[in-house]
């Protein structure tokens, strides 16, 4: 690849970066403190979505172990930050290498699967993996958790801009992991990675056959993946707690909702189906403040709607609200 | 040596219960190749029902019945409002790749799984309920010892046995089985035979409805109905159905004993908390030493 081209996708991520950032910070200052503590978490959300799309839509696994991933970085930056005094910042950082490690043996594993193997052995994976917090109790104390805390913002972020809230301290802590994964997200997806990564999705033999090695191509994704998914995982915990509840079987499935409904193989896919899946519950309680409902009814009402949406979106369109409508395109 | 005698005997009458839930899961992955995620929360809504009805004054066996047969209508409405319409779209750009074909039908059966159990909780609450057994579930006494199974054991163990020979027979014997079966072996030739292989695929998921079901009605004595309560039997017939091969229903059985053996032994002589880790580590030994399962025949598909 020229180093022209590879400058004109360098500045193209880079611009959606600002981009982001300028409407991120933007509509963070029109909102209360309760909505920034929503944004906060649709930004880590967002992460762990553009893990799933750079895994299921980019390179075609179907993994239901996202939210084992997002453990695994969860207890590396607690256990980090308890054990050795890691700054957040560094927590971060290890959390990142070790769930790039577990995507490695994960990864070593499922280049032998395939299809609705991979999917199932992931789904045992996302069930088994929090027991083991259980298990060994005097590491990672069971069911109680360990505490995670974002702490104070640092004098110089107060000097700069003055005294901010809890709730903003949390969002200028996820903003900026939440943009260098979008950075790298859209430079693999750009770059002749993610082209090769797009091939086996497509026909694992043509790609074989033009001398993809895709075993490691497998495994790359795997590891890379996992590590967003780390981050992702480590900025949960710091919201309060790091335990095998915070990290369930759900949440893998809310990751993998927010990433269909918005468009498995699109970026700005990812963020629209992201919001939709986190402010769900929100709107749904909007409405429904208008009519006398049970508890009840108001406590699943958004997970029925969004089963009902994810069903939706794959019978009606299966890119997505990002993906356009391919329907008439002929192949 | 009670211990291990106890640890046999449950291990075999859950075992048992698994083997249904993985007959469940090959029937429709030999039927409609696709692995069916909502298969237990089918269930679960199932045995909702038939606890709805005891609770209400009918017989267990009352509620057994209509519990089999509602579980086979979800199934058979799963296929026509969701699988069908799936199948039949044209090759998308998304669709036309073989990997998000396969991945696409395994999304929306999550989907469904997400509604059912939603719907659950909004018409029966979220609160746990017992779910009684019709036969006794102490332990047998022959004389004054205490046997190391129940009754119950006993039941369920029949139960199984006679619906695997009704479901073997029916795919031997009858013309819709043998239809059935050519379907699954080759869609586009069972086609042109003249055989309704839309008809056949609705008949796998409305009998993979009903076996599923029945697997959620023994097991809800031995443990509390709740929306999410069945998950875990999902995952244990998976790794059975993987631990004697997709496409083999003897294959489910066999699967399905064996893990129930195995989980029932490490419960006996480990903690109880192994057991989601010792299903992980039988699942992968199997898939690293024989990714087709115990039982793969050589027409096994390739995925």
């Amino acid at each position: 690849m020229s180093s022209k081209k590879r400058h004109s996708i360098f500045r193209k991520s880079l611009t959606r970066t600002i981009i982001f950032a300028a409407l991120i910070l933007f509509t963070a200052s029109t909102f209360e403190a309760y909505n920034q503590s929503q944004l906060s978490l649709v930004l880590i959300y967002f992460i762990g979505v553009l893990s799933v799309i750079l895994l299921t839509g980019t390179s075609g696994q179907l993994s239901l172990g996202q939210g084992a991933l997002m453990a695994v970085g969860g207890y590396s930056a607690a256990l980090t930050m308890i054990h050795l005094q890691y700054s957040i910042w560094l927590a971060v950082l290890a959390a990142m290498v070790v769930a790039a490690l577990a995507g490695l043996l994960l990864g070593l594993a499922a280049a032998r699967l395939s299809g609705p193997y991979l999917a199932g052995t992931t789904l045992v994976i996302a069930l088994a993996i929090p027991t083991i917090a259980n298990r060994f109790f005097s590491i990672f104390k069971g069911d109680e958790g360990l505490f995670m805390d974002s702490g104070e913002p640092p004098v110089w972020l107060t000097n700069l801009i003055g005294e901010i809230s809890f709730e903003e301290w949390e969002l200028y802590l996820v903003l900026p992991f939440a943009l260098l994964a979008l950075f790298f997200a859209s430079n693999i997806l750009l770059s002749r990675t993610g082209r090769v990564w797009k091939s086996i999705r497509d026909n694992e033999s043509a790609a074989a056959l033009s001398g993809i090695n895709f075993s490691r191509e497998k495994i790359f994704v795997f590891v890379i993946s996992s590590a967003f998914a780390g981050v992702a995982g480590a900025l949960y915990g710091m919201r309060g707690i790091v335990a095998p509840s915070v990290y369930p079987v759900a949440l893998s499935l809310a990751l993998l909702t927010a990433a269909v409904l918005g468009g498995i193989r699109s970026i700005a896919g990812a963020f629209i189906g992201t919001i939709i899946v986190v402010f769900l519950p929100d709107w749904i309680n909007l409405v429904l403040g208008n009519f006398e409902t049970s508890t009840k009814v108001a406590d699943y009402l958004p997970a029925l709607i969004s089963g009902l949406l994810l069903i939706l979106t794959v019978v009606i369109n299966p890119a997505g609200v990002m993906g356009g409508s391919h329907h008439h395109k002929k192949k | 040596m009670s211990n291990f005698l106890s640890a046999l005997f449950s291990g075999v009458s859950s075992g048992a219960i698994y083997s249904l839930a993985a007959l469940g899961l090959v029937i429709v992955w030999r039927g409609a190749g696709v692995v069916n995620f909502a298969q237990m929360g089918q269930a679960m809504f199932s045995t909702y029902i038939a606890s709805t009805l005891i609770i209400n004054g009918y017989s267990y066996w009352v509620g057994f019945i209509v519990a089999i047969l509602a579980g086979a209508a979800v199934g058979a409405l799963m296929d026509l409002l969701v699988m069908r319409p799936l199948s039949n779209k044209k090759r998308t750009e998304l669709l036309s790749s073989d990997s998000m074909r396969a991945a696409i039908p395994v999304i929306a059966s999550l989907g469904i799984l997400g509604v059912l159990q939603a719907l659950a909780g909004i018409i029966w609450a979220a609160e746990e309920r017992g779910f009684p057994s019709p036969v006794a579930r102490e332990g047998l006494t022959l004389g004054d010892t205490v046997m190391p199974f129940t009754l119950y054991d006993f039941f369920v163990i029949g139960i199984v046995l006679i619906t695997l020979t009704i479901t073997t027979l029916f795919f031997k014997k009858t013309g819709m089985g043998l239809a059935m079966r050519a379907t699954a072996l080759n869609q586009e030739v069972a086609k042109l035979s003249g055989i309704r292989t839309n008809s056949a695929r609705t008949l796998s998921w409305a009998i993979s409805g009903a076996a599923s079901s029945l697997a959620g009605l023994l097991i809800a004595p031995s443990s509390t109905l709740s929306p999410t309560s069945l998950d875990l039997v999902l995952i244990i017939g998976f790794t059975a159905a993987v631990v004697g091969g997709l496409n083999s229903p003897i294959g489910a059985v066999v699967g399905g004993l064996i893990v129930g053996l195995v989980m029932s032994f490490v419960n006996f002589y480990m903690t109880p908390e192994d057991v989601y880790i010792s299903i992980l580590v039988l699942l992968l030994i199997v898939l690293i030493v024989k990714p087709r399962g115990i039982f793969s025949g050589k027409d096994s598909r390739r995925v």
